[in-house]
């Protein structure tokens, strides 16, 4: 290990300032057309994922739900179940394996009741757990049970559960109220004045959306499968965070050490956070450990389509805006507050953005986290939803108000902290980032390919031959990669061929990160794309960052990078050294020389001063024979030097290394890369039917390390976006608290024609803290665009409508006509 | 609640053809051809997803026609011939390496449902036109949205197929 490149790494730890050391070519980084890793097996049919896990002997477990929305279970009669053929077991809430409470996954780390007794929403998995040889005999067995129910009184509306009086939606845990607490039911941020800037203001305005339940919908049913073998758990997990099952799995039990422990995470069907973040999410695997245990099979849970309606992301909720602003645009004073609901991770606030994100000095936010009588709410990609919505809601009824172009305003309060661009552009000198203006660069590529300039006009004004009215609509914001977080990866160089191999184990959700670590190694360690695998279901042991607040590239990047670079400097300095195998002495690959004469390009290895001295990877790794290397230079401890006499061990070409990324959230890092999503619409006036034409979305990535992954998350984003603005929306029955569309065909999520077309643009500023001068993008697109929708339809009919999502009872409502 | 009288299990025994290969297995009445398929074949790649038919995880083509597995019974396959996405791939259809040329999936849990229903349009109008494959691969749902990567893809398996390219 070089201690200089050590001390480099170690240098950009914190991740707060700019990459001091990128590469000087890159041949894989940022390049079209890198053949993704997983492209193969996703599409022809062998990926394997949780839900195809089959082992002998696996039992199938599945969970008693409860009908009512809050409800306590006052006796249990499971012997008809137990009776039933191929029922292997049945677990209930009092069984003395239960323990009072466990780790079961989730943002924190939880301490709740394995198998409740009482339910707090409908749908929710209390009482028993059965086990049996097929999915369908559990399925049958869940419909022996006989419960007695005790009904609770239960409220669905937030602003009626703050009501003193309200019937309390969760009294075991919460028993003075259904405002959470008040250390973390109430969230507080102020920045300035705004009494002050409400009164610098020429206009204000005042105004109150809503957004309604939507969920993440994992096209894989939330799963998972617990074997014992002996004292050791082997277990699968379909898991954004399989280092978090890890930990959780190991306090179980009394404490199972951790090597003692395997986790498998296979190909993930999708996620989006939400699920992964829940904290009961283990309740299956402790209650499939509970009964492999006693039947000494695997047992393998998992939800239904219904069950997977579990909860939803937490920016449901009630806003309520005052704003106000100069004639010019500038932006004032910003006063909010929210009603949020269920929300099972501390509550978060809702103004960050125009902190994070513009030159406004006097903001005020309140939320106040609510429960009611629905599933848990969490980051579903993602905790960033409150703030982008209210951000774009916000400007874009300023810019109404004062009759200005929004795209205008928003360049026009452009900033941070309270501070304008002005000052935003000597921290990014500061900093060692070139000083780019990206915000303006964002909107121009956008309005261009949407036809801005051509098109824009004024509120319910442009009525197109078709009859229908047409909108355009604008938001932005920043980009973030927000997780404080510290990764471990390694690079080994593979025995026989030289191949390389990356190592840690992290849920692969899609997002193509495994093929863009592959590049990063690839260009690090000078070798081809097709000479560098990631296998990251395996468990290497390691804590491995895993698709997490957007910092795939911008935490696991560095990770990689940085054992590609220790690792180069190994098999650089293996290159030079003489050594003794088990068939007699080898001389260095390249006698004489020092490390620092050669360099790797395409997988050769290479004198910098004559190009014709080279070696391939593979030549140097050699073959290894039955009892390690025969012939090879590298391998188990091997003798360099002279023979016999002064040896020294080297040791194989692995490198581990890793990343910490320091700080989240505001006040830590200054946002200096922006993106804008642009939409046309279409409204029909006599059916409120909005139809989205075309939506362009523009990202300043920072650096692009994988376009067709980069432009796979804008598209994607876009659609989820929209159909959270546009259509999704999770019903509850208000007599009777169930859930009234927990399938896929009255949850409607976007097909291939409700958006007409899409336009993608990346613009790379390098201005983010990532290598390279990357940053994230996994989350933003479907994170900032629901509201999108809001300033489109406006745009068309002149009305606002301000109940997300959008849906054409609503226009219809705006319109007077419902 | 005491529960019903049971019934009977209806069992028979079947013959079909899965990608060429013949089968003779034993199903219940009720299974569907998406669990024989996936849990009884080991053919993973017909996926449940939605197992309402509100979503094209599951197609397989019978008769030329792309059909959603999890809503026929497996029983009423008997003298059937099946192709699923595991057959298109052995058969190396240009629309594999289309797909993974243009990233077409992101968890990849919808995709192979994606090719079965592309290689029957294929069969059916080798040279679609993009409004013919949006019709087409309207019934398919993507979460992590991909569609538009899907095009892209189609247009080009069908010009590679036109070149009789095998890849």
């Amino acid at each position: 290990m070089s201690s200089d490149e050590m001390s480099k790494i170690q240098e950009l730890f914190d991740n707060l300032k700019s990459d001091k050391y990128p590469l000087a070519e890159y041949r894989s980084v940022g390049k079209r057309g890198v053949r993704r890793i997983d492209g193969y097996e996703k599409a022809t049919g062998y990926a394997k994922y949780t839900m195809d896990v089959k082992l002998p002997g696996m039992l199938y477990g599945r969970f008693l739900t409860s009908p009512y929305p809050h409800a306590e279970i006052k006796r249990l009669d499971t012997s008809q179940a137990e009776a039933l053929p191929g029922v292997r077991a049945v677990l209930r809430y009092e069984d003395p394996e239960l323990p009072p409470g466990a780790d079961l996954g989730g943002h924190e780390t939880s301490d709740v009741p394995v198998l409740p007794k009482v339910a707090h929403f409908q749908g929710e998995e209390v009482g028993a757990f059965v086990a049996a040889d097929s999915e369908e005999i559990a399925e049958e067995a869940l419909t022996l049970i006989d419960v007695e129910w005790e009904e609770r009184p239960f409220v669905l509306d937030p602003e009626e559960a703050m009501q003193p009086g309200a019937p309390l939606v969760n009294p075991e845990a919460f028993p003075d109220g259904n405002i959470t607490n008040q250390n973390q039911g109430i969230d507080v941020e102020e920045h300035g004045d705004v009494e002050k800037g409400f009164a610098e203001a020429d206009k204000i305005v005042e105004f109150k959306f809503t957004q309604g339940l939507n969920t993440w919908i994992g096209p894989e049913r939330p799963c998972g499968v617990f074997r014992w073998n002996g004292d050791c758990p082997e277990v699968w997990v379909k898991q954004q965070r399989p280092h978090i099952c890890k930990r959780a799995v190991a306090s179980w039990f009394g404490g199972i050490p951790m090597n003692k422990i395997q986790i498998h995470c296979l190909y993930q069907g999708a996620s989006f956070g939400g699920w992964s973040q829940m904290p009961w999410n283990l309740g299956g695997h402790y209650c499939a450990a509970v009964v492999a245990k006693r039947t000494g099979r695997p047992v393998k849970w998992m939800f239904n389509r219904r069950e997977d309606f579990y909860g939803g992301e937490m920016d449901i909720g009630i806003y309520y805006f005052k704003a106000g602003a100069k004639l010019d645009g500038t932006i004032t004073a910003v006063k909010g507050r929210a009603v949020v609901v269920n929300q099972g991770m501390p509550v978060f606030g809702f103004v960050k953005h125009f902190a994070e994100n513009t030159k406004i000095q006097n903001i005020y936010g309140k939320t106040e986290a609510v429960l009611v009588n629905k599933g848990p709410t969490t980051a579903t990609r993602c905790e960033q939803n409150s703030n982008c919505y209210c951000l774009n809601q916000v400007f874009s009824h300023l810019a109404d108000a004062l009759g200005l172009d929004p795209v205008e305003v928003a360049l026009k309060n452009d900033g941070a902290e309270g501070h304008d661009m002005k000052w935003l552009n000597e921290q990014k000198t500061k900093l060692g980032f070139q000083v780019r203006d990206s915000l303006k660069e964002c909107v121009e590529k956008g309005k261009a390919a949407i036809g801005w300039d051509e098109k824009w006009h004024s509120p319910g004004t442009k009525r197109l031959p078709n009859g229908k009215l047409h909108g355009l609509g604008f938001v932005w914001t920043h980009e973030w990669d927000d997780s404080g977080g510290t990764s471990e990866i390694a690079i080994r160089i593979e025995r026989n061929d030289g191949t390389a191999t990356i190592l840690g184990c992290r849920s692969d959700i899609g997002v193509n990160g495994e093929t863009a670590y592959c590049q990063v190694a690839a260009d690090e360690l000078g070798m081809r794309i097709e000479d560098v695998h990631y296998k990251a279901q395996i468990d290497a042991t390691f804590f491995t960052m895993t698709p997490d607040t957007s910092t795939n590239m911008s935490v696991n990047g560095f990770a990689v990078r940085n054992a590609a670079r220790l690792l180069k400097r190994q098999i650089l300095e293996a290159a030079t050294i003489s050594s003794t195998t088990q068939l007699g002495s080898a001389p260095a690959a390249f006698p004489g020389k020092k490390p620092e004469d050669l360099d790797i390009k395409d997988s050769v290895i290479y004198e910098k001063a004559d190009p014709s001295n080279r070696r391939t990877l593979a030549e140097l790794a050699k073959f290894a024979g039955a009892q390690g290397p025969a012939s090879s230079p590298l391998g188990e401890p091997f003798r360099t030097g002279q023979p016999y006499l002064n040896y020294t061990y080297t040791q194989p070409l692995f490198a581990h290394s890793w990343q910490v990324q320091m700080g989240t959230y505001s006040d830590v890092r200054l946002r200096f890369c922006r993106q804008a999503h642009f939409m046309e619409v279409e409204v029909d006036e006599e059916t409120g039917e909005v139809e989205v034409k075309k939506v362009v979305t523009v990202n300043d990535v920072g650096r692009v390390i994988n376009w067709e992954g980069c432009e796979g998350q804008q598209y994607g984003g876009a659609y989820m976006g929209i159909g959270r603005g546009r259509s999704e929306e999770v019903i509850h029955d208000p007599a009777t608290g169930v859930m009234l569309n927990g399938n896929l065909l009255n949850y409607k999520i976007p097909t291939m024609l409700d958006i007409g077309s899409i336009d993608t643009a990346l613009v790379e500023t390098g201005m983010g803290y990532g290598p390279y001068g990357l940053v994230g993008i996994g989350e933003d697109i479907a994170t900032v665009t629901p509201t999108l929708i809001g300033p489109a339809v406006h745009n068309a009919i002149g009305k606002w409508v301000d109940d997300f999502p959008i849906t054409p009872d609503r226009v219809l409502k705006a319109l007077g006509r419902a | 609640m005491k529960p019903d009288k049971k019934v009977p299990v209806f069992e028979d025994e079947i013959n079909f053809s899965v990608n060429g290969d013949s089968y003779k297995v034993r199903v219940q009445s009720n299974w569907t051809l998406q669990y024989v398929l996936h849990d009884e074949l080991g053919l993973t790649g017909s996926k449940e997803l939605c197992n309402e038919g509100a979503c094209g995880a599951c197609a397989v083509i019978i008769d030329g026609r792309p059909v959603l597995s999890c809503m026929i019974l497996a029983i009423e396959c008997d003298g059937q011939k099946i192709e699923t996405v595991e057959g298109i791939a052995k058969a190396k259809h240009p629309l594999v390496e289309a797909y993974v040329k243009h990233s077409c999936m992101q968890c990849g849990y919808c995709t192979p449902g994606f090719i079965v229903t592309a290689k029957a349009l294929l069969d059916k109008n080798p040279n679609p036109a993009e409004e013919e494959i949006k019709e087409a691969l309207v019934g398919n749902l993507c979460r992590c949205g991909t569609y538009p990567q899907h095009i892209k893809a189609v247009l080009e398996a069908a010009n590679n197929l036109h070149r009789g390219q095998r890849v």
